[in-house]
């Protein structure tokens, strides 16, 4: 027995204060039900396994100044030195780091012929030699990496091999294996020898981030401005940086050595407005429910205060302190689900204004249902226990004055 | 009448304290993430142009293929941006991009600094009316006959030349000596209006040399090089030849008519460049494949404020009217509860009006102690912003437009909040209460 008849009429009758409560849980229905889902979304995001062996690569970037240094001769030296320090467990040149949001991009044709060919999505170009794969903790799942002998120097050599992403794969070749395909850029072909389970690419809100290619190019020799990879133990990473100064200061002062930094930490900044908006979002939803349920409290207390006459009077009529309880929370329970339905309708509302406006995904129904039930727990928790002084209230209340 | 509604209005907020600082906290709370993310979009938003927004213009050629890339792109091939460079019915005109190169000077003791480096020609300080403190820009000669001169920035002559006039004097970049013609004030516009595409709220340069040394010096290029087609860039010759786009194209246009002739101008170009095999997408007439943006639309299309900004905002907008709701519900609360005294000063001869203004003073009260609650709970989450995440500094300094919109918002919000509730008790009917005594 839940007397909502008798509720109901109550509720009729001072209908302003039930009206801004109403409005108060449709609004916050809509707004935390987007924001919730918001949040959901970017936290996915952040928590997708890259595949690197991100604590244990520093990466670093060198430029040479002096015109007179070989840079084709001096990537190979500084490759030496690097592999050579103590603590390093490999060290590889790399044309883009990844995770760090600026790299290159590129695609392959499956013919020659440009305009009958088909072409693959666009994907991270990574060009390394054969430690690059060993440096970034990737794993092989097919094929095979490049030997020493097979690393190119320049853009146009020939007998291009390439290792790619598995999720490429799956994109271009479906079911079929890639392995010993011929791709062409131009008139140059790539033969595919290797599939890696996992390689993002370098910008994290891409569409085709899980996409990526690595070459058999070491193009450290290209230009005086490059950068490097090397693997240690975590524990080793910190000393490392000065060590590697050091010894390239060594062999030849004339150089710039900058951006020190692990791809853990190149992730960090990746990811850094992401946890921005997750952080933002969530403490807005806390405030919210919290303003919420405190101003539930005060108004329930006034309506308590006013209404003490009567409720000593039920009491004295023989109502239960349990009635008195459960009269105040099925009030409460009426106006948070009707408030809760248009809310909930609202929510999907701005959630297609906010994809049309900013291509966000649409909120599926379960975040309303789920802010409902959210509201339903933190309003029981503002009403009980004003409510429960309310039951406090002697019977004797009411025949004393008039 | 004013001062006495306020003493009022104060009594009537201490004789209430919990239900006042419950409302006090629900719009400082509203308030202080109102303008946490409104500052944030002012200062991005902000337009660093002033009133030269209409004519600072960049140039934007669709030299792209047919079904290639679906917008135009805001860099250009370098074949473009020197035809355009050559046009001379331009008065000012300016390639550029950012490279980057190690400087050092004659004094062995200060170690050589990796440097990023603009690119450009003479009419960018004119264009971007960049102040100068010693010397001046190159001479015009130098952006046709390459000259090895360069402008720096105050805190480099600082730190090579201890603040002293350097103008003649010898820098190296790359080890290539290169002479100082002039040295700038601090110019630091934000968000970097004129190269928003590598990170818009990066510093700018403070080295500038002249772009007529690009073919010979081969600058690296620090910024984006798109392609649409395969091109094989093995020299920088092949870069310099290909469609590939890395440069940004600055002009002044002062009015309509000016703007109107230059797009006739560049129409005509494209026609002539079609003529040669380029601007090969037929799907479009040549007058569609040019486009000129002032700064203000150039802002807008390089998306320099976030969506996720423009979200925030909104959200927040939501939040604070969920906390007027909640207000207008705790002062009807607390106004019904003074009707009893409200029928007492009726009777006694107060009219409808003065019950009504002296309860929006109490309201306009607790909205601007509110406010100010809020400015404080906006300045601390801004700190925050900038300590836990990577929030650039320029973003996090309190607007000074912020210390009046913000009492603004909050008295307004606590006075829509207060209308009605101020109404619903001026209309009490003194002699209910009376005869209820």
């Amino acid at each position: 027995m839940l007397h909502i008849k008798p509720i109901l009429s109550s509720l009729m009758r001072s209908k302003s204060s039930p009206i801004l409560l109403l409005l108060q849980i449709i609004l916050s229905v809509a707004i935390v039900a987007n924001a919730s889902f918001i949040i959901n979304e970017r936290l996915s995001l952040m928590q997708r396994e890259s595949g690197y062996a991100e604590e244990q690569i520093l990466t670093f970037s060198v430029y040479n100044f002096d015109p007179s240094i070989d840079n084709m001769k001096q990537n190979q030296v500084d490759q030496q030195i690097l592999r050579s320090l103590p603590n390093v467990i490999d060290a590889s040149y790399s044309n883009m780091l990844p995770l760090s949001d600026s790299g290159w991009m590129d695609r392959y044709v499956d013919g020659p012929d440009e305009d009958t060919a088909k072409s693959t999505p666009g994907f991270a170009f990574y060009l390394g030699n054969e430690h690059l794969l060993n440096v970034m903790g990737a794993k092989l799942i097919a094929g095979r990496n490049f030997s020493a002998d097979e690393i190119n120097t320049g853009l146009d050599d020939s007998g291009m091999l390439a290792l790619v992403s598995q999720p490429l794969a799956k994109a271009f070749w479906g079911d079929e294996s890639p392995l010993g395909k011929t791709m062409y850029q131009g008139t140059q072909t790539v033969t595919i020898i290797g599939v890696v389970d996992k390689l993002q690419g370098a910008w994290v809100d891409h569409e085709n981030f899980e996409y990526s290619v690595i070459q058999n190019i070491d193009f450290g020799g290209s230009s005086s401005n490059k950068s490097y990879m090397v693997r240690a133990l975590p524990e080793h990473i910190k000393g490392l940086e000065e060590t590697i100064r050091k010894a390239f200061h060594a062999e030849n002062p004339n150089r710039v050595l900058d951006n020190f930094q692990t791809v853990a930490e190149l992730r960090d900044r990746s990811y850094s407005n992401h946890r921005l908006m997750a952080t933002v979002l969530s403490i807005m939803v806390v405030l919210l429910l919290l303003i919420t349920a405190l101003g539930l409290t005060g108004m329930v207390m006034f309506n308590i205060q006013r209404r003490t006459k009567q409720i000593g009077t039920r009491r004295a009529l023989g109502a239960r302190k349990r009635d008195i309880i459960q009269y105040f929370m099925v009030e409460n329970y009426l106006i948070c689900i009707v408030g809760g339905v248009i809310g909930g309708m609202l929510a999907l509302v701005l959630g297609q204004q906010l994809m049309s406006l900013y291509s966000l995904p649409m909120v599926p129904v379960i975040y309303p249902i789920l802010s409902v039930i959210g509201l339903l727990v933190v309003t029981t928790l503002a009403v009980i226990v004003p409510a429960a002084k309310a039951a406090n209230i002697s019977p004797a209340l009411a025949t004393r004055s008039v | 009448m004013f001062f006495y509604y306020c003493d009022l209005a104060w009594r009537s907020i201490r004789k209430t304290p919990m239900l006042s600082m419950l409302m006090v906290l629900a719009i400082s709370i509203g308030i202080g993430i109102t303008i946490t993310t409104l500052n944030v979009y002012k200062t991005m938003s902000y337009n660093p142009a002033g009133d030269r927004s209409e004519v600072i213009n960049s140039v934007q050629l669709w030299s792209q293929g047919l079904d290639t890339w679906d917008e135009f792109s805001s860099n250009m091939t370098y074949t473009d941006a020197m035809n355009l460079r050559n046009n001379n019915e331009l008065s000012f005109k300016a390639a550029t991009f950012r490279t980057g190169l190690a400087m050092q000077s004659d004094n062995p003791k200060i170690e050589p600094v990796l440097q990023s480096v603009r690119v450009t020609d003479r009419d960018f300080f004119k264009i971007f009316s960049v102040p100068f403190l010693y010397g001046s820009y190159w001479d015009v000669s130098v952006d046709e006959r390459p000259a090895y001169q360069v402008v720096i920035s105050q805190k480099l002559n600082l730190r090579f030349f201890e603040g002293k006039n350097s103008v003649g004097k010898t820098v190296f970049l790359d080890r290539k000596p290169y002479q100082i013609v002039g040295v700038i004030e601090d110019w630091n516009p934000q968000p970097k209006y004129y190269d928003p595409l590598n990170g818009a709220f990066n510093d700018a340069e403070e080295i500038f040399i002249p772009f007529s040394l690009t073919a010979q010096e081969e600058f690296d290029v620090w910024g984006n090089t798109s392609g649409w087609k395969f091109e094989p860039m093995l020299t920088y010759n092949d870069r310099l030849l290909s469609e590939k786009v890395w440069i940004q194209f600055w002009t002044e246009l002062s009015n309509q008519e000016q703007k109107q002739s230059y797009l006739a101008w560049l129409t005509r170009y494209v026609e002539q460049q079609r003529t040669m095999g380029r601007f090969t997408d037929s799907a479009k007439t040549p007058s569609e494949l040019v486009q000129i943006s002032h700064v203000e639309k150039w802002l807008e299309d390089n998306n320099v404020v976030p969506k996720d900004t423009r979200i925030l905002v909104g959200l927040s907008l939501l939040f604070l009217s969920v906390c007027l709701v909640n207000i207008l519900g705790l002062l009807l609360t607390k106004f019904l509860k003074r009707a009893p005294e409200v029928g007492v000063r009726r009777a006694i001869g107060a009219s409808r009006g003065q019950i009504f203004s002296q309860y929006m003073v109490e309201v306009s009260m607790i909205g601007f102690i509110g406010g100010v609650v809020g400015l404080l709970w906006a300045f601390g989450s801004l700190t925050a912003l900038h300590a836990y995440f990577e929030v650039d500094q320029s973003l996090i300094g309190l607007d000074m437009s912020m210390w009046f919109i913000t009492p603004l918002i909050a008295i307004s919000t606590a006075v829509i909040a207060g209308i009605y509730p101020a109404w619903v008790v001026c209309r009490t009917k003194p002699s209910v209460y009376l005869k209820a005594q």
